[in-house]
């Protein structure tokens, strides 16, 4: 006891009990409940069910259910049209905006900066301010498109079943952009000025010395930001929440929407829970390979 | 070209990238200081006639805001306070040694990071549910946004301790120092600024969250403004300066702390979220 006691106080003991606070926390409120995800996903939930620990086991029935309903389709296909083209903009813009203020000018890292506001707020805030950008008879964003002549009448943008999930997708640009910039930007400072010089000395143009210098010594970086990005966008809910409810009729459902609809709408838990589970191996897969690949280039 | 004009060039492309990313924002004040006939003016008024400020004191008693904000701070004051304790320590002792139980503790808590909420709320709402912690919504609220931010609390903060020379907690230790007292009185304070801004930025999270909230807390006195907003976006809204004097009110002491808060928030950022 007393040794225990020792330990705890000076030695191996007292950074034991330190972690395991943490770990015992985190295996409580995420480790359990990933377990018992698959469990439910399993089972028989609706609201009748909900007071028990245990529901009726049904085999498959959810996982057969969700492949086939028809719903199903559309949702894997928004998944993968939000995910590449949210990460896509948010990463070339971000880019071009990383670039932009690395070159030497006063204010710039200042300015850069502010584009984190962005970044800062509630996703469900940013989801209501885009709400209104997008509206369709009032919208300012409409009203530039149609001053520029870039659109001949007003687009409705929530509830037109083809620019419903564009429209979640603009908003997710506009938020995820800053954070791509920033990450990239860090990136970009780390590569060493002479390398620069030297290529201008041999004659390397700004397109050739990004190429061949920028490109090249950013490959770790950009890898994690992608990575990252894929992440962050599988989270994405509250623009969803706050846009378009994942209408009209499903064309702006995502899993991760879908997942949270069939539980907290039609309150088939079991349902929501399988589609829980397949989005979760997906995001752990993703993330594997990123931190994975992070440990090998830039040791963690 | 030379170098004064280079700068003012590449000042002025600045300030109109700036300032389109950020109409968003100007956007949502402008909206919420004009009159109820005057944000459907076809073309809109970029600029607002006289401000209406009487919006901001008719949704603060009718849109019940001082309840909602005061369940916003609740919530995010628990998940910080939560995630601080139980984290800092975590991220003290990954910080200090390096074998392989710590990169295996490293690439759990790396894993349980990315759990999406959306998805993680199904299991976490049966499960709470039928232990009978949804008798206590709030508390079930930050216990579940706590699991999400701690790993990320963790990374951050393990940045910041690695940057304490060993050789100081040594020190305290050999002038009689007990392990507790050496992280007390010695590593913490050296490492507060980086606490300080991690924690900071789990309170912005706590303060905006809404997927947990919206699915564990039923009851309308219990929930948070990022559910208040939401009550507005009924469909064929037609108050939109209401709905954007509510936003306003909500995010205008978020991006103030940011605006204080912007050099600290983005080297915190930088240092955690790559290395």
């Amino acid at each position: 006891m007393n040794r225990l006691m020792t330990s705890l106080r000076d030695g191996i003991g007292f950074d034991t009990l330190l972690i395991f606070a943490a770990l015992a926390y985190l295996m409580a409120f995420a480790g359990l409940p990933l377990i018992y995800n698959i469990i439910i996903s399993f089972q028989q939930v609706d609201m009748f069910s909900l007071g028990s620990l245990f529901h009726q086991a049904v085999g498959f029935e959810n996982y057969a259910a969700v492949f086939h309903d028809p719903l199903a389709w559309r949702v894997l296909v928004n998944t993968v049209v939000f995910t590449l083209a949210s990460v896509f903009f948010q990463f070339t813009i971000g880019f071009a905006f990383a670039l932009f203020f690395n070159q030497k000018f006063p204010g710039a890292t200042w300015f850069r900066g502010l584009f984190l506001a962005g970044w800062v707020m509630p996703g469900l805030v940013v989801g209501v301010l885009w709400n209104w950008l997008l509206s369709g008879d009032f919208g300012v964003i409409n009203y530039v498109l149609l001053s520029l002549g870039l659109i001949s009448e007003p687009i409705f943008w929530r509830s037109d079943v083809d620019y419903s999930l564009i429209a979640v997708i603009l908003a997710n640009i506009w938020y995820g952009m800053p954070f791509n910039m920033i990450l990239l930007a860090v990136g970009l400072a780390a590569i060493p000025d002479d390398l620069y010089e030297a290529a201008e000395l041999d004659g390397a143009n700004a397109v050739q010395r990004f190429f061949t210098i920028t490109l090249p010594m950013m490959r770790a970086t950009i890898g994690a930001v992608l990575a990252l990005g894929i992440i962050f966008t599988l989270q994405q809910f509250d623009l969803f929440a706050a846009i378009t409810s994942g209408g009209p009729a499903g064309s702006s459902t995502v899993a991760q929407y879908w997942s949270w609809q069939l539980s907290f709408r039609e309150f088939d838990f079991g349902r929501g829970a399988v589609i829980s589970v397949i989005m979760i191996i997906v995001v752990l897969g993703v993330s594997a390979i990123y931190v994975r690949s992070t440990r090998a280039e830039t040791r963690l | 070209m030379n170098d004064r004009a280079r700068n003012i060039a590449l000042f002025a492309v600045a300030l109109v990238l700036a300032g389109i990313y950020l109409f968003p924002l100007y956007w949502m004040y402008v909206t919420s200081l004009k009159t109820n006939s005057s944000i459907f003016a076809v073309p809109p008024e970029f600029l607002p006639g006289t401000p209406q400020w009487q919006t901001y004191a008719l949704i603060w008693d009718e849109a019940n805001i001082p309840r909602y904000i005061f369940n916003s701070l609740f919530i995010a004051t628990g998940v910080t306070l939560v995630t601080a304790v139980v984290g800092s320590g975590a991220a003290y002792v990954l910080a200090r040694y390096r074998n392989l139980w710590i990169d295996v503790a490293l690439f759990v808590i790396l894993m349980l990071q990315v759990l999406p909420p959306s998805l993680m709320v199904t299991p976490i709402f049966v499960a709470f549910s039928s232990v009978g912690l949804l008798d206590y919504p709030r508390i079930a609220t930050i216990l579940a946004i706590s699991a999400k931010t701690m790993p990320f609390f963790v990374i951050l903060c393990r940045a910041a301790f690695m940057t304490i020379p060993r050789e100081l907690e040594e020190a305290a230790l050999v002038d009689g120092n007990s392990r507790a007292g050496a992280l007390f009185m010695v590593v913490l304070p050296l490492a507060r600024n980086g606490i300080l801004v991690a924690a900071i930025l789990i309170f912005m999270q706590g303060f905006g969250e809404y997927v947990y909230s919206t699915s564990l807390i039923a009851d309308n006195r219990l929930q948070p403004a990022s559910i208040g907003m939401t009550n507005f976006l009924q469909p064929n809204v037609v108050t939109w300066n209401a709905i954007m004097a509510f936003a306003a009110t909500y995010v205008t002491p978020i991006l103030a702390l940011f605006v204080l808060l912007q050099r600290n928030i983005v080297s915190g950022l930088t240092s955690g979220a790559l290395k």
